[in-house]
């Protein structure tokens, strides 16, 4: 096939001759790369130029003179003693140890190395055969990732501390929570007792006793009054307590929000003899929420009697009671045109408990602060706008995924 | 867990006195393979890992317990208790002859003789002590040990470090010869190397043989001499090989010379 591949049979012979030009000696003598031959117990019998070059030895100053491991620093040489010469005993050979050698002027220079162990006829071992490759580049990128696993590793440890102090000051603030609850509901309930005895006292006195003072009439209905504030205030501190120890049972359920809203503006209407107020629901949205269904009425109770009580006064109230569905909430929106809040002064202490705002008009400082914590439970949250003599909006976002009825719950919706 | 588990127990050979062989930093049990063949016939050999090499139960190494060489005797002591030994030759090399001596030191009626393969109480200079290093010299070797762990260690590490309950993570790591994981590794070459028994030495009563490499970088000469000097019932044999692992590098004159230590010369019987 002389014919065929003219290419072939014109390189061939070039090829052959270069081939032929490649001396043996001269290979091992300048391989990219150092060689040594030792015996087993590592004393240098044959070291290349390259090795040499490397090292600033000379020939005489190694062979039989000095060992393998004595080329390494410390830590290379200890290596090899422990690990390096059991595994060749045992397998042969070595691949891919990582040592740094010790060049003549003091100087280092990191290397990988591969060895193979010979054995004679009987299998006893004649010597060692070594490569070594001249890794500075790949050394100081491998020192980087051994920095970067270190750091890594530090800042695990740091975050799983962070994380266990979380832990325990989350515990501590769950403790203190539930201390604080139990200090209300005691308070509440001790103080209770003996303000009701007062009232009847005072019942009392005022039909059997004759005051002759002209102001007594004034100063006994500011009394009157008086007891009736704290009468709400106590009333209202029991309210909180039993509304939180009663959510934690109750199940959160479907409600759909305007029968459920109507119902509250009527109460509301017959209980503050309010009828100028007008209303306008808008619920197309979003026609329900999941929440507990106590919950979502002392909510719902306490921001539309905001609104009404805290009308300006030469304005017919206006309270409006809408939803819009954002991402995966819920937001129902309460928007009064009321007397507004200054949020600039106030708003850090607007869900605070017995913080009142307008000290003109009656209240006891505990319906933003419910409403706020009831939201939360529901694992939502509250946000305010409000503008001083123009009105005030709040908007609840609930929810919709992680609060949906439980399947047995849901069983009765399913059936409609 | 089981002590025969953990420290991945073999027995084999049919004689009546026990020879309990445990390897040095760096390698397992395998490293014996050399010597078992010679004593098989006469004695009951058992080969064990420690805790955090070879095939041994990885995941309860525990770097508190293991940062003394103690938690090894026990270790040991266990693996003889769970067998029923008493009276065994119990054969250590380097970092395991300090281990072994430790264990004797607990319980010395366990034990009958130590074989102690190129011991050494103390690898640092200290004083007048020649142990051969310098703390920086094994701060390098901790560097060393870092540097070539670096290929293969990353995605098996985490895994295995506390999952007592998934042994067949460690036994797909031990593949090979003699490895294990780098965290340990690193951490029982800090144990091994930083460790000072040299107080320990008078406090064993049991008759102990020291192998001797006449050239060890590990263990020099003069530390084999110390030894000897300070251990109240031992007798020195320096074996003609270099390196420190003369069970591998001159596995019959180790033989000969436990050998010989073991069975008391004819004239004496006579």
């Amino acid at each position: 096939m002389s014919t065929a591949s003219p290419h072939n049979k014109e390189q061939l012979p070039e090829l052959d001759l270069r081939l032929t030009q490649e001396n043996l000696d001269d290979l091992y003598e300048h391989a990219p790369c150092g060689y040594c031959t030792c015996l087993p117990d590592g004393t240098l019998v044959k070291v290349n130029q390259t090795l040499l070059g490397w090292l600033g030895h000379t020939k005489a100053e190694l062979v039989a003179r000095r060992c393998l491991q004595q080329l390494f620093t410390v830590g290379g040489r200890l290596h090899y003693e422990t690990y390096g010469v059991p595994m060749l005993l045992l397998q042969n050979h070595v691949r891919e140890f990582s040592y740094t050698l010790r060049r003549k002027d003091g100087s280092t220079l990191p290397v990988l190395m591969n060895a193979v162990l010979l054995r004679d006829n009987d299998s006893q071992p004649l010597a060692v055969r070594v490569t070594l490759f001249n890794i500075t580049e790949r050394r100081k990128y491998e020192q980087e990732l051994l920095r970067a696993k270190q750091q890594a590793e530090e800042q695990r440890e740091q975050l799983a501390r962070a994380n266990e102090q979380l832990v325990s000051k989350n515990e501590q603030l769950s403790r203190i929570n539930a201390d604080l609850d139990s200090f209300v509901y005691t308070a509440s309930h001790d103080l209770k007792q003996p303000i009701d005895n007062m009232a009847g006292l005072f019942q009392e006195l005022r039909h059997t006793v004759t005051f002759h003072d002209p102001e007594a009439t004034a100063m006994l209905n500011m009394f009157a009054e008086a007891l009736q504030q704290i009468l709400s205030t106590i009333k209202g501190l029991t309210e909180v307590v039993q509304l939180q120890r009663q959510l934690e049972q109750v199940p959160v359920e479907m409600i759909a929000l305007r029968p459920f809203t109507e119902e509250i503006i009527r109460s509301l209407q017959q209980r503050l003899d309010e009828h100028q107020a007008s209303f306008t629901l808008d619920f197309e949205a979003a026609p329900t929420v999941c929440m507990a269904r106590s919950g979502l009425h002392s909510m719902l109770y306490n921001l539309l009697s905001n609104g009404l009580r805290y009308a300006e006064p030469d304005r017919a109230p206006h309270i409006k009671v809408s939803t819009t569905r954002a991402a995966d909430n819920v937001v129902l929106s309460v928007q009064d045109n009321g007397r507004g809040i200054d949020l600039a002064r106030h708003g850090r202490e607007l869900f605070q408990l017995f913080r009142r705002f307008h000290p003109e008009v009656t209240g006891s400082g505990m319906g933003l602060y419910l409403v706020n914590r009831l939201v939360n439970q529901a694992g939502g949250r509250v946000e305010v706008d409000s503008a001083v003599g123009q009105g005030t909006t709040f908007r609840v976002h609930l929810p919709m995924g992680g609060f949906l009825p439980t399947p047995s719950s849901s069983a009765n919706g399913a059936a409609e | 867990m089981d002590a025969l588990r953990r420290n991945n127990v073999t027995v084999l050979g049919t004689g009546s006195q026990a020879m309990v062989l445990v390897h040095g930093f760096g390698c397992d049990q395998r490293m014996w393979r050399l010597i078992t063949p010679a004593f098989e016939a006469c004695h009951r050999i058992v080969l064990l890992d420690l805790v955090g090499a070879g095939n041994s139960a990885l995941g309860v190494y525990d770097p508190v317990r293991y940062s003394s060489l103690q938690a090894h005797a026990e270790d040991v002591l266990d693996v003889l208790r769970a067998l029923n030994l008493h009276q065994v030759v119990l054969v250590g090399h380097s970092v395991s002859a300090i281990i072994g001596m430790l264990a004797a030191i607990r319980e010395p009626e366990r034990f009958a003789c130590l074989v102690l393969v190129a011991p050494s109480p103390s690898f640092i200079n200290d004083g007048d002590y020649i142990g051969g290093f310098e703390r920086e010299d094994i701060d390098e070797l901790l560097e060393a040990m870092d540097n070539n762990y670096l290929g293969w260690s990353g995605s098996i590490t985490p895994v295995i470090m506390g999952n007592p309950e998934r042994p067949e993570l460690a036994e797909e790591l031990n593949t090979s010869f003699c490895q294990t994981d780098p965290t340990i590794a690193r951490h029982f070459a800090r144990a091994t190397f930083l460790a000072d028994h040299r107080p320990d030495l008078p406090r064993l009563h049991t008759p102990a043989l020291i192998l001797q490499c006449a050239q060890d970088t590990l263990a020099p000469r003069q530390v084999g001499e110390y030894m000897h000097e300070h251990l109240p019932d031992s007798e020195l044999i320096v074996l003609d090989t270099s390196g420190h692992c003369p069970h591998l590098s001159a596995p019959q004159a180790t033989v000969a010379a436990i050998r010989q230590y073991l069975v008391p010369t004819p004239t004496l019987k006579l």
